[in-house]
């Protein structure tokens, strides 16, 4: 693909996370064709347009009931909903929660680079307080959201978080998310070079750590995927060793029958009681 | 000779019970009948009526003449507000017989809820019912045991067969406006439904879970209505026929789905089961409030298609003819229902359409493009994993390819490809149906449910010696000239169910036709037949 083609600034840690959900994409144990991305909008949301899979390019903060309607339709496509921390988190937070609580085989992927930068550099959910920022000039007034703590209690089985300077450590947790049978949620930290002057990689490089395997305990997972300021972990907080992924419905190319549909018909009354 | 009956009382006593074991034995004998219900917003409590007419030949509306007969299962409520609209001569059931009925419930069946079942032997012998054949139609033993109680009530309190009727209606299918909608969504190929509960519009959700244990469909309860629709999308790029159903305030939150609907040009279809807005509104009540407003939903511009049934036979073949349109045509497709025919259980000896319609699924190979640009603005349509072909959609302007542009020449053929579909929708529009004598020169338009209220008013007055007909609008967007054929040098008087006349102005903005009159009706109640009759009496002088 040209560069011109490509919407991101140049240095957008979107770069790397495309390289790297490429190459895990193109090894993934998968055809090219049973793969769909879903995204909603922003920079981070432009990422299917860069990726050679069908996509649903849909709206701000709808990537994930995109895709709930995408598994449930097609259990036999692999789903992944790619956008940012805006995307995921603000616009789309409510179904964020509810599609973890779905159980489906989902993944969840959040370009989190804490600041809107489409619409020019505005306080995201991630945005740490007292951030200066277009909207907020006096610093963010708001508490900085904590995704993976939260997806923790909505009762994600996958939860993790890794870094856009760090390819090696992104593609092993990429795979893992992709491969997990349920919903995943991966954070993904990156620096926006046009809007955030401080969570730089720099700055990152400085505070982050990688974790030694996922927790053993969902609380301690919590408490770690809390965890943020001088030292960051990153890696697999919470991997659930017995989940029930939910499965869905074969039903594409298996139609109702006539039979069927005389039968329903001397079914007792259906209504609302 | 006709039978008019409203059983009253609190949320929770009993009347409903009613009418649901009253409708279907009457239906099991073969007789017309019509039965609506007014509720309000509680489980419990306050003040519900069910109203059921009988009668010898088809009926579709409430006649709006006094009750033959009033069932107050509450003590003060019910007498108070409906025993002035007994007929003279008209029978009362009040607290003492109730209190008799639920006392045999109680000692006989150990089951005060068998209370509802005796009312019902009541009200079947009071119309002549055959007891062999209203025992024969019993659900089950204690049914037939309790029915056969009921009857001897009636014959205790005088009340066997004052008013006694006949079946005659043939073959049919005993349906309510909901249950219509569903079948006609399954006859055409709809397999997945998202939804978010909301009155009137839920019992389509339900219907869509009970039949799921028996044919390939989904429903997924959504966390809110914006979810809903993005779902019902998700769906229909991934290959299933999809829809969602919801009621006004749940559209409102839609609305940037159907807009999406409209770019990425992902077929789907919408209920919106109207009730009295704004807001909250009236929730158990109905309306047709939200023309305009389904007429306008989504910010931009792109082709749409909706439908406003009629009747039962109406609302499973608009349905089931909605799906197709969607699919042929690549838009979002409306269907406009209310409270009204929502809950209004009706029988149906009309044959409708069986065949189920399906989606076809045809293979493309690498250089497929989902949104090449071609004479009737309709592009190749396939789904992802069937092939080397990807499917990439967009709700930015895009490609042909479906890749984000900004490019502006491109952008101007993109909306011309996608508004191109007006000329071809326009030419499969659905003609409305005329009623009565053709030549009268006063014609009472409608659209929607109000469709079989206005038509026997129509032959009420007709009985009365004064000449009107009907048109009916099953299709109320897009309207199309051949529409108005007949129409123009009439006095038309439109009719509908809210505050400002909203179909009379689509009319005269879209076709130039001019509304002599209107009747509106906004109180949240359904139009009867005698108030219909007296309202245009009134403007025929």
């Amino acid at each position: 693909m040209n560069r011109d083609d490509i919407a991101w600034c140049p240095g957008c840690g979107d770069f790397p996370i495309r390289a790297t959900l490429e190459k895990v994409l193109r090894e993934l144990p998968v055809p090219q064709k049973d793969i769909v991305l879903t995204s909603g909008i922003g920079q981070a949301a432009k990422m299917p347009h860069y990726l050679p899979y069908s996509y649903f390019n849909g709206l701000h903060g709808r990537s994930l009931p995109l895709a709930v309607g995408i598994k449930l339709a097609r259990p036999d496509l692999t789903v992944i909903a790619v956008s940012g921390d805006g995307c995921h988190y603000g616009e789309g937070g409510n179904h964020f929660l509810h599609t973890i609580r779905r159980r489906l085989d989902i993944t969840i992927l959040v370009c989190d680079n804490k600041v809107y930068g489409l619409t020019k550099g505005q306080s995201s959910p991630t945005t740490d307080l007292g951030m200066k920022n277009a909207l907020d000039p006096l610093g963010n007034p708001n508490t900085s959201f904590s995704p993976l703590a939260v997806a923790l209690v909505a009762g994600a089985p996958f939860v993790a978080r890794t870094f856009a300077g760090d390819p090696q450590h992104m593609e092993t947790v990429l795979r893992e998310a992709i491969l997990f049978k349920g919903p995943s949620v991966v954070d993904i930290l990156q620096p926006c070079v046009s809007f955030n002057k401080v969570n730089t990689y720099a700055w990152y490089r400085e505070r982050i750590y990688r974790m030694e395997g996922p927790q053993k305990d969902r609380y301690e997972a919590i408490r770690l995927a809390e965890s943020w300021g001088e030292r960051i972990p990153t890696g697999i907080f919470w991997r659930e060793g017995q989940f029930s992924c939910r499965e869905g419905r074969e039903m594409f190319r298996r139609h109702v029958t006539e039979s069927a549909v005389a039968r329903l018909l001397n079914k007792p009354c259906i209504m609302m009681r | 000779m006709e039978f008019n009956v409203l059983i009253g009382g609190e949320a929770g006593q009993g009347m409903f019970s009613v009418e649901l074991e009253l409708t279907e034995i009457l239906s099991r004998l073969g007789y017309h009948f019509f039965a609506t219900k007014n509720y309000m917003s509680r489980i419990r409590g306050g003040h519900n009526y069910h109203m059921i007419r009988v009668a010898e030949r088809p009926v579709h509306a409430l006649s709006g003449k006094p009750w033959d007969m009033v069932v107050a299962m509450d003590s003060a409520e019910t007498e108070r507000r409906h025993r002035p609209a007994l007929r003279k001569g008209g029978v009362f059931i009040g607290a003492d017989r109730i209190g008799q009925l639920e006392a045999e419930a109680a000692n006989t069946f150990q089951d005060v809820t068998v209370t509802s079942t005796l009312i019902t032997g009541l009200i079947l012998s009071f119309i002549g019912a055959d007891p062999a054949a209203v025992q024969a139609a019993a659900p089950d033993e204690p049914a037939r045991a309790a029915l056969a109680k009921g009857r001897e009530s009636a014959a205790r309190w005088g009340l066997e067969g004052p008013r006694t009727l006949s079946p005659k209606a043939g073959d049919h299918c005993k349906l309510d406006g909901n249950q219509a909608l569903a079948l006609g969504a399954l006859l055409g190929g709809c397999q997945f439904v998202a939804g978010y509960p909301m009155t009137p519009a839920t019992s389509i959700l339900h219907y869509f879970t009970a039949v799921a244990a028996e044919v390939p469909v989904h429903f997924e309860q959504a966390e809110d209505e914006i979810a809903a629709l993005n779902m019902a999308l998700g769906a229909s790029f991934a290959g299933l026929r999809a829809m969602s159903a919801t009621s006004g305030g749940g559209f409102a939150l839609m609305t940037e789905a159907v807009s999406l609907a409209g770019m990425t040009e992902t077929p789907v279809v919408v209920i919106d089961a109207q009730r009295p807005g704004p807001a909250t509104g009236l929730p158990t009540r109905t309306e047709q409030g939200d023309l305009d407003f389904v007429v306008h939903a989504g910010h931009g511009e792109f082709p749409r298609v909706i439908f406003a049934p009629g009747s039962i036979e109406e609302a499973i073949s608009l349905a089931r003819r909605a799906f197709d349109v969607a699919d042929r045509w690549q838009i979002p497709v409306f269907i406009l229902t209310d409270q009204y025919l929502a809950d209004s259980v009706q029988v149906m000896e009309g044959r409708v359409p069986t065949k189920i319609l399906r989606r076809e699924t045809p293979v493309f190979g690498a250089d497929y493009r989902r949104y090449e640009v071609t004479d009737s603005g309709v592009s190749p349509l396939t789904y992802p994993g069937l092939s080397e072909a990807r499917v990439e959609v967009d709700s930015d302007e895009h490609t042909e390819d479906g890749k984000i542009t900004e490019d502006v020449g491109l952008r101007a053929r993109m909306v011309d490809k996608r508004l191109r579909k007006r000329e071809g929708l326009r030419k499969e529009a659905v003609m409305p149906t005329r009623f009565g004598d053709r030549r009268a020169t006063t014609v009472l338009v409608s659209w929607g449910s109000n469709r079989l209220i206005v038509n026997e008013a129509v032959e009420a007055l007709r009985a009365e010696g004064i000449a009107v007909s009907s048109v009916h609008f099953g299709q109320v967007y897009p309207l199309t000239p051949p529409m108005a054929r007949g129409l123009a040098r009439k006095r038309l008087i439109c009719i509908e169910n809210n505050a400002t006349g909203q179909f009379e102005r689509l009319l005269r903005i879209e076709l130039g036709l001019k509304a002599a009159h209107r009747i509106l009706q906004y109180n949240g109640e359904c139009f009867t037949v005698a108030g219909l009759v007296e309202r245009v009496r009134k403007i025929l002088g």
